[in-house]
């Protein structure tokens, strides 16, 4: 288990640069989400920890260590791949012995650790199967279980859920988090579903065009997106632009909503937006206002994702989650205010 | 019932082109084992011919050199060309293209330039003709196949794999070793095969580069066919090809053409 | 540039080098030689000298009897691949969209396996059946139908790899979109196995004008070509720079136009 540290990392690749100026902390035990969408770097910042990727600037040291100079085999860390990379010519026991192999660990006690991770992964009696006649799921197990046997200092996961389907994919995140508990390696993950990262991980960061565009807990930056970006990649996310004055923003279609800070552009979310229609009353703290008709609401069971339209709000209309409390839907053509509470404007640059 | 003839059409065009191709085989087969020394009906059925090989001196003689350099020519072609292969296809780098480029035209140029530029160039520099030369010409024509085998195997995993086994502690060499060469190791032997039967059937450079007096197998029955017809040729080129067919056999089991799999 | 990408460039040439270093010994540098020699007035071997002279460049374009020999090769180039391929396509067709399973495979292996087999002893299998009463020996019609014999099987490969990598899903969208099969065919099918159709070409011609074997063994006197040309000359006339002259230009013409189907080819690897 070991903290790694970032430092001013660069990595270009002919004109582009494929990571600039990076500086991350990573804890020690923690599961740490690395977010963005194709492209962003992600990728490279991962295989740059492993050591497949030397940075052209900056360093990377493991528990105050540099290992810049340290070639992959020499680092200790375990990697799954996107593909799981399972030995095709090997047995599922075979693979998941091989570190331990090249560590000249082998026979009964090879044998008695590989059990271990079996059990650990919950694939108990595979051991002779070869990776062709495994699922999805299962080679995913295999890959992990390889890589933890070795007790790595850091554990790199590149998109390790990206193949499976959707229970699957549910039931795996479960398990990893419970496994990664359970060993309290370091965990690095690179994904760019970001309802995935939100759920897995410690700490987030966002990564796009080579940067770190914000890093922090789930909550923080899901509640506290720093940038449009981040806002509209963790999430849906209404974004209204206007004039300041003071404490307030003056919308263009004249509504004045309290917004704490003296950014022009705020971002709300959705679930904290509540739709009142014309006949009903309007709390007080909700001061917010906007005035819409309904568009179209989504009816998805547990909640009801309405589309509003505003008067001056010609490129996207207004979205509001709403917990489907009574039951009842409000039909298209309705109209409604929307209203939430000043706390819930959140500046953002752009 | 459209469909029931085109069906029908269909699969007697392709018995047609069995036909056709096979046609000549067959007929030189059914000769080698003929009585009559003039290729003349009716069959009788006669190992005549096939004995008379054991007693062409000139016939073994060069067997045993075309034997001699098909084995060479496969290994030093398998090894220098699986290590190309690897070299070229485990990292990605500014020169692979071109270096993928010059495997063409050993393939593609007609043997016959190839062999008479060879011939130009061994006398100039006093290499000289014979089987040595010979060697040295038929590890070139195999080499880009080896390579070619071997590579589309490698591309097909990826670097992927030695990068696992690196996150595992294994060194580069142990890496190799016990990862890549397990993985390429049918490709390896398909490419292996290949050589072989290039250089045991290859005549065009063989032809150019042959001293007097020294030969391989196919040089010999090209010399045979240009004096005259003697039915021994039926009976060797019936063993040849039924020797180049059964090594092909034996590689489209381990290496799939025509892009399936 | 780090250690890491050090060492991976020293690994590279490592492992490359032998068989490059082999073929620029054998391939590049004889090609070269063979350039160099042609512009000579004599082989410079055995102590003789030589003086630079593009005499036999002159000749081949000045001479009627080179430049018939070149028409015949071009011509006999133009028989066999057309002839090759009109007859490979509707066999590759089949093979790739009307043949099913192993009969498939199988099917594909029967057809390819003659052309991996003894080329030299196949063109000797048609003198058996060509000569005697079919008498077809000895004439211009045996050596296309010898070449056509040789190569056909390659023309049928690289139009099934091309036909085959079409999805049949968009077969279908054709069809849902009104096409009958025979449209379907000639406005999706036909067009995207080009590909494969101009590789065959290339692939058959480029040998084909280069080949001395079988204009020899199956066209003895007829075999007025440039193959058998250029053999002659190192073999009975030892006139090398002539020759070494007569295959550039052969080589020239291959490579020209290997590099105007350039794009083609490179598709096709992959």
């Amino acid at each position: 288990m070991s903290r790694v540290d970032l430092e001013h990392v660069s990595k270009r690749y002919a004109a582009v640069a494929a990571l600039h100026d990076v500086s991350l902390s990573f804890r020690d035990g923690e599961f740490f989400g690395l977010l963005g969408p194709s492209g962003s770097g992600k990728t490279t910042l991962l295989r740059a920890i492993a050591g497949f990727v030397e940075p052209d600037e900056g360093s990377i040291s493991f528990d105050g260590r540099r290992v810049e100079n340290v070639p992959v085999h020499k680092r200790q860390i375990g990697m799954v791949f996107q593909n799981y990379a399972l030995f095709p010519n090997l047995t599922v026991a075979a693979n998941i012995a091989f570190g331990l192999s090249v560590r000249r660990v082998t026979g009964a006690e090879a044998g008695r650790q590989v059990s271990e991770m079996l059990e650990l992964v919950r694939l108990t009696g595979l051991n002779e199967r070869k990776p062709r006649e495994l699922s999805g799921g299962q080679q995913q197990r295999v890959a992990l279980a390889r890589a933890l046997v070795t007790r790595p200092k850091v554990l790199l996961l590149d998109e390790p859920l990206g193949a499976l389907d959707r229970r699957l994919r549910q039931e795996m995140q479960v398990e990893l988090k419970d496994i990664q508990r359970e060993t309290g390696v370091t965990t690095i993950f690179v994904t760019h579903d970001q309802e995935e990262a939100l759920t897995l991980s410690d700490r987030i960061a966002i990564i796009d065009q080579g940067r770190l565009m914000q890093m922090g807990q789930p909550r923080e930056i899901y509640e506290r997106p720093a940038t449009i970006f981040a806002a509209q990649f963790l999430g849906d996310a209404n974004i209204f632009t206007g004039k300041r004055e003071n404490d307030v923003l003056i919308l263009p279609g004249g509504e004045r909503i309290h917004a704490p800070g003296t950014a022009a552009t705020v971002v709300v979310r959705p679930e904290k937006m509540r739709v009142f229609a014309a006949s009903r009353a309007v709390p007080d703290e909700a001061s917010n206002r906007i005035e819409g008709h309904i568009t179209q609401a989504v009816y998805s069971g547990a909640s009801v994702t309405y589309h509003i339209r505003v008067a001056w709000r010609v490129d996207r209309p207004l979205l509001v989650f709403a917990q489907n409390l009574k039951g009842e839907v409000l039909t298209p053509e309705t109209s409604v205010t929307v209203a939430w509470s000043p706390e819930h404007t959140v500046p953002v640059e752009t | 019932m459209a469909r029931h003839i085109t069906s029908v059409l269909a699969r007697l065009y392709l018995a047609l082109i069995l036909v056709f191709l096979y046609l000549p085989i067959v007929i030189m087969m059914t000769m080698a084992f003929n009585t009559s020394p003039l290729y003349e009906f009716p069959f009788e059925f006669n190992l005549i011919w096939f004995k008379a090989l054991i007693s062409n001196e000139r016939l073994l003689l060069s067997s045993l050199n075309s034997l001699m350099i098909a084995l060479a020519n496969t290994l030093v072609a398998t090894v220098l060309g699986t290590m190309a292969a690897l070299g070229l296809n485990r990292y990605e780098f500014r020169a692979r293209p071109l270096l993928e480029l010059l495997l063409l035209p050993p393939i593609t140029i007609p043997w016959l330039i190839i062999g008479v530029s060879m011939l130009i160039f061994f006398y100039w520099t006093g290499i000289g003709r014979g089987l040595h030369s010979i060697l040295l010409g038929h590890v070139a024509l195999s080499l880009p196949y080896v390579i070619i085998v071997v590579g589309t195997r490698l591309k097909t995993y990826g670097p992927t794999l030695e990068e696992a086994a690196a996150t595992l502690g294994a060194k580069p060499s142990q890496a190799f070793w016990r990862v890549t060469f397990p993985v390429l190791a049918p490709s390896i032997m398909a490419a292996a095969l290949f050589a072989f039967a290039v250089s045991f059937d290859q005549f065009v450079i063989s032809y150019f580069l042959a001293p007097p007096g020294v030969s391989t197998l196919p040089v010999e029955i090209y010399t045979s066919i240009r004096k005259g017809f003697t039915p021994e040729i039926n009976a060797i080129s019936t063993l040849i090809i039924l020797v180049s067919m059964g090594i092909m056999l034996v590689v489209a089991r381990y290496y799939r053409f025509g892009g399936e799999r | 540039m780090g250690g890491a990408a050090v060492r991976q460039y020293r690994g590279i040439i490592a492992l490359t080098a032998p068989a490059y270093l082999w073929l620029a010994l054998t391939v590049f540098l004889p090609l070269s030689a063979m350039v160099y020699f042609s512009f000579l007035t004599q082989a410079p071997i055995g102590g003789r000298a030589a003086e630079w002279t593009p005499a036999h460049y002159i000749a081949f374009f000045t001479k009627e009897v080179y430049w018939r020999n070149a028409w015949r090769s071009f011509e006999l180039g133009i028989y066999v691949t057309s002839l090759c391929l009109l007859f490979a396509y509707p066999a590759a067709l089949i093979l790739a969209k009307h043949v099913k399973g192993r009969w498939r495979e199988a099917l594909f292996l029967l057809v390819i396996l003659p052309f991996w087999s003894n080329a030299l002893v196949r063109t000797f299998s048609w003198t058996m059946v060509l000569r005697g009463d079919v008498g077809l020996l000895f004439t211009y019609w045996a050596i296309v139908i010898g070449l056509i014999h040789a190569y056909l099987p390659y023309a049928i490969l690289t139009c099934y790899i091309s036909l085959q990598s079409i999805d049949d899903t968009l077969i279908e969208a054709a069809r849902s979109l009104g096409a009958s099969p025979v449209q379907a065919f000639l406005r999706l099918t036909l067009p995207l196995s080009t590909p494969g159709i101009v590789a065959g070409v290339i692939l058959i011609f480029v040998p084909v004008i280069g080949s001395f074997m079988e204009p020899r063994i199956l066209g003895g006197k007829n075999a007025i070509m440039l193959g058998p040309l250029i053999e002659n000359q190192f073999t009975a006339v030892f006139n090398w720079p002539l020759g070494a002259a007569l295959s550039f230009i052969i080589l020239a013409i291959v490579l020209l136009i290997l590099l105007a189907a350039s794009p083609f080819l490179r598709r096709q690897l992959q």
